[in-house]
């Protein structure tokens, strides 16, 4: 057997995994740590709260975080990894609602049913914060910067649906995709300009409302205007500009 | 970024003294790296994955036709010799089989750009089984309507008449590949392919009338009783045939893997020395002839995309030797057949017995394969780069995966010492860049930076470098 060497390997990029935490201090992408700290509660803090926060994971590809009608108990900061949030109607066709990244929450739609209303699957090894809810909401309503982070959240996964609604072509649709993305990255201080696209292109499809071969040919396109650069999964913005100019309409201001 | 074309330097004491055996890298990690633990759940999940890629790659489909009508002694190919033409039915039942399960694995929006069939001897099926085959081709993947598709054929033209050839210009085919060998009759009878210069004439010139785009010829050096002079007539008449490409194989001479190469008598071939002024020969003719060198065993006209392509960089090796359709990912099909899906590599059983049964099952008839790792994609880079444009950047190829060229490749960097020694490559901390001296051992040179060559056990399973 050869022996495969690793000297001379550099180390990993800054990438999108959120693992700097420990027991006093949040990870530096914590969807929590920013309303807490503010609030002059730190990690110890939280824990004489009985505000646990478990580490759980990993899942791997294609494994359910939750799934459609389970018991709300917690909710689920990523970070490190993709998941995708979807429904399965009664004839099995899938609609991908969502895709999360490191630093973000999933879980929150479940706050008023009590049951999740939909799956949360893995799109590559993911591992998670898990919040208690109960204690999350004890959390909220002794520290009203928590409270309004919740709030926050909320209306900011009631704002990403309606990204998606209206009628809007299919290069809209993907530029606004892609541009929505390149924030949220940058927002966790992230480049901004290159991700690793971890979801398929059936993914990306089904949750843009267009056939997958529609998804390569605007992607195509981009490509032969020089808009970006992918390489694989691989993904380079060449133009944000031009790229949000495109996606406009379906982007915040 | 324009790379020039450092054209070689035939120097046959430095050759001979490298003439050890060593891969050709048409793929990397080589055929006898992969494993059986590769298997059929494997590549249908590579298959899934590579549809699912932002931009799935265009698909390259191989198609082996393993039959050939007579035994020519030199062949190391996978083939079956035989007459009888039934033969065609069984194996196409298979095939059309394999066609079906495989083929919708694959995304409908991946067009089929490269298509190529081999042998064994693709002519071995008529013009009607052809046509059958490559309906089912059509009917079960998507053809490329693209003008720049590449769909070709290789020809014995001891089989085929320009009739044949202008049927396979309307099935589709727009490249031919024609084997010659050696046009010397001493040589022809000796490795029992007797083949005369109309005949491959005819074939050439119907392909040009058909509206193919281009043809390419193989020769072999290296062959019982070849001779410098009976070979310069040779390329004198190659010339003539005006091809677009030319392949100049060295004959490698292993009797105990290859039964054919038992009718030739060791006694009968040329010596090392011959054997390298053969190919001295051919360099030179083709060169003057208007011939580029590419690397390997290689030549083609300046204005070819071979040419085009490394001069712009974007050359890649591939199991017919080089390709401008690197971005694909291959599809092999029939017995033998290997496949490059995504990071990796599978291939079909190696004889009938084994790619019928596992298709009368109705299982793939996968042999092998290999999910390449990290460092197996480092250095197919690497290897690429240096076999098609003759140079790394180290601090480009670093950056892009992500190490230390000098540190990683240490211990290649000591391999590679002596090569630099004898000139046959340059280091410095920019890059490491082929010389001319170089060019004819770029095996030589890549194999310092193969991984599994430290396992000694390998080395018999490859051919000498030249």
């Amino acid at each position: 057997m050869q022996s495969k060497p690793m000297a001379g390997r550099l180390p990993e990029p800054p990438s999108p995994i959120a693992d700097d935490g420990d027991e006093t201090r949040f990870c530096g992408t914590c969807a929590f740590s920013s309303a807490c700290i503010a609030a002059g509660y730190d990690k110890p803090e939280l824990a004489e709260l009985q505000c646990l926060v478990e580490h759980v994971g990993p899942f791997r590809a294609g494994e359910h975080i939750f799934r459609t009608g389970d018991p709300f108990r917690a909710i689920f900061a990523v970070r490190a990894g993709t998941v995708k949030t979807r429904m399965v109607d009664k004839d099995g066709r899938e609609q991908v609602l969502g895709f999360y990244l490191p630093g973000e929450v999933i879980g929150l739609n479940a706050i008023y049913p009590e049951h999740f209303p939909c799956d949360a699957v893995a799109l590559d090894t993911t591992y998670f914060c898990r919040f208690s809810f109960p204690a999350m909401s004890a959390l909220a309503s002794r520290i009203p910067a928590v409270q309004q982070h919740l709030f926050r959240m909320l209306s900011k996964e009631l704002g990403t649906a309606s990204l998606l609604a209206g009628d809007h072509s299919a290069d809209e649709r993907v530029a606004a995709f892609l541009m929505d993305l390149a924030s949220r990255y940058a927002v966790r201080g992230f480049s901004a300009t290159r991700f690793h696209l971890s979801m398929s292109r059936g993914d990306i499809a089904n949750y843009l409302r267009l056939a997958a071969e529609t998804v390569s040919r605007v992607l195509s396109r981009f490509r032969s205007q020089q808009l970006i650069e992918i390489e694989g999964r691989e993904l380079e913005l060449l133009n944000p500009k031009k790229l949000r100019e495109i996606g406009q309409a379906l982007l915040p201001e | 970024m324009a790379i020039p074309i450092t054209p070689p330097e035939f120097d046959p004491a430095l050759i001979a003294r490298y003439d050890v055996a060593g891969p050709r890298y048409t793929s990397y990690p080589t055929a006898p790296h992969f494993k059986a633990e590769f298997d059929e759940a494997a590549l249908r999940a590579v298959i899934r994955a590579s549809n699912e890629e932002p931009i799935p790659r265009p698909l390259s489909v191989y198609v082996h036709v393993p039959f050939c009508m007579s035994p020519c002694f030199y062949c190391g190919c996978n083939r079956v010799i035989t007459r009888d033409v039934t033969q065609a039915d069984r194996y196409l039942e298979r095939l059309y089989r394999e066609i079906e399960l495989i083929a919708p694995l694959f995304d409908r929006d991946r067009p089929v750009r490269q298509l190529h069939f081999g042998g064994g001897t693709p002519n071995f099926l008529d013009t009607a089984h052809m046509g059958e085959l490559l309906e089912s081709l059509a009917r079960h993947f998507s053809f490329s309507h693209a003008a720049d598709r590449e769909y070709g054929i290789e020809i014995d033209p001891r089989f085929a008449d320009a009739a044949y050839i202008r049927a396979m210009g309307e099935l589709g085919f727009n490249r031919i590949s024609v084997g010659i060998q050696d046009f010397d009759p001493v040589v022809q009878k000796a490795v029992n392919r007797i083949q005369s210069f109309e005949q491959t004439r005819e074939v050439i010139d119907a392909a040009r009338a058909s509206g193919f785009r281009s043809a390419s010829v193989d020769l072999i050096y290296g062959l019982p009783f070849q001779s410098v002079d009976g070979f310069s007539r040779t390329l004198d008449q190659v010339v003539a045939l005006n091809p677009d490409r030319v392949a100049v194989y060295g004959y490698a001479h292993l009797p105990e893997m290859f039964k054919a190469q038992r009718q030739i008598d060791a006694a009968d071939l040329p010596d090392a020395a011959t054997r390298l002024a053969l190919f001295g020969r051919a360099l030179e003719h083709l060169s003057a002839a208007g011939y580029v060198y590419i690397g390997m065993d290689h030549f083609a006209k300046a204005s070819d995309e071979l040419v085009l392509a490394q001069r712009a960089g974007t050359l890649q090796r591939n199991f017919q030797g080089y390709s401008t359709h690197g971005d694909c990912d291959i599809v092999g099909l029939g017995v033998s057949a290997i496949g490059r899906i995504g990071d990796s590599y599978s291939q079909n059983a190696r004889d009938l017995i084994g790619y019928y049964a596992a298709l009368d099952a109705g299982r793939l008839p996968l042999m092998r394969g290999l999910q390449l790792d990290e460092d197996d994609l480092i250095r197919r880079e690497l290897i690429n780069e240096l076999m098609c444009h003759g140079s790394v950047d180290k601090q480009a190829f670093g950056a892009r995966h992500r190490l230390l060229f000098d540190e990683y490749f240490a211990r290649e960097r000591q391999r590679l010492l002596p090569l630099v020694e004898d000139g046959l490559a340059t280091e410095n901390p920019r890059e490491i860049r082929v010389t001319s001296r170089g060019r004819l051992l770029l095996r030589i040179i890549a194999m310092c930076f193969d991984a599994y060559l430290d396992d000694a056990a390998q080395a018999p399973r490859y051919s000498r470098v030249i």
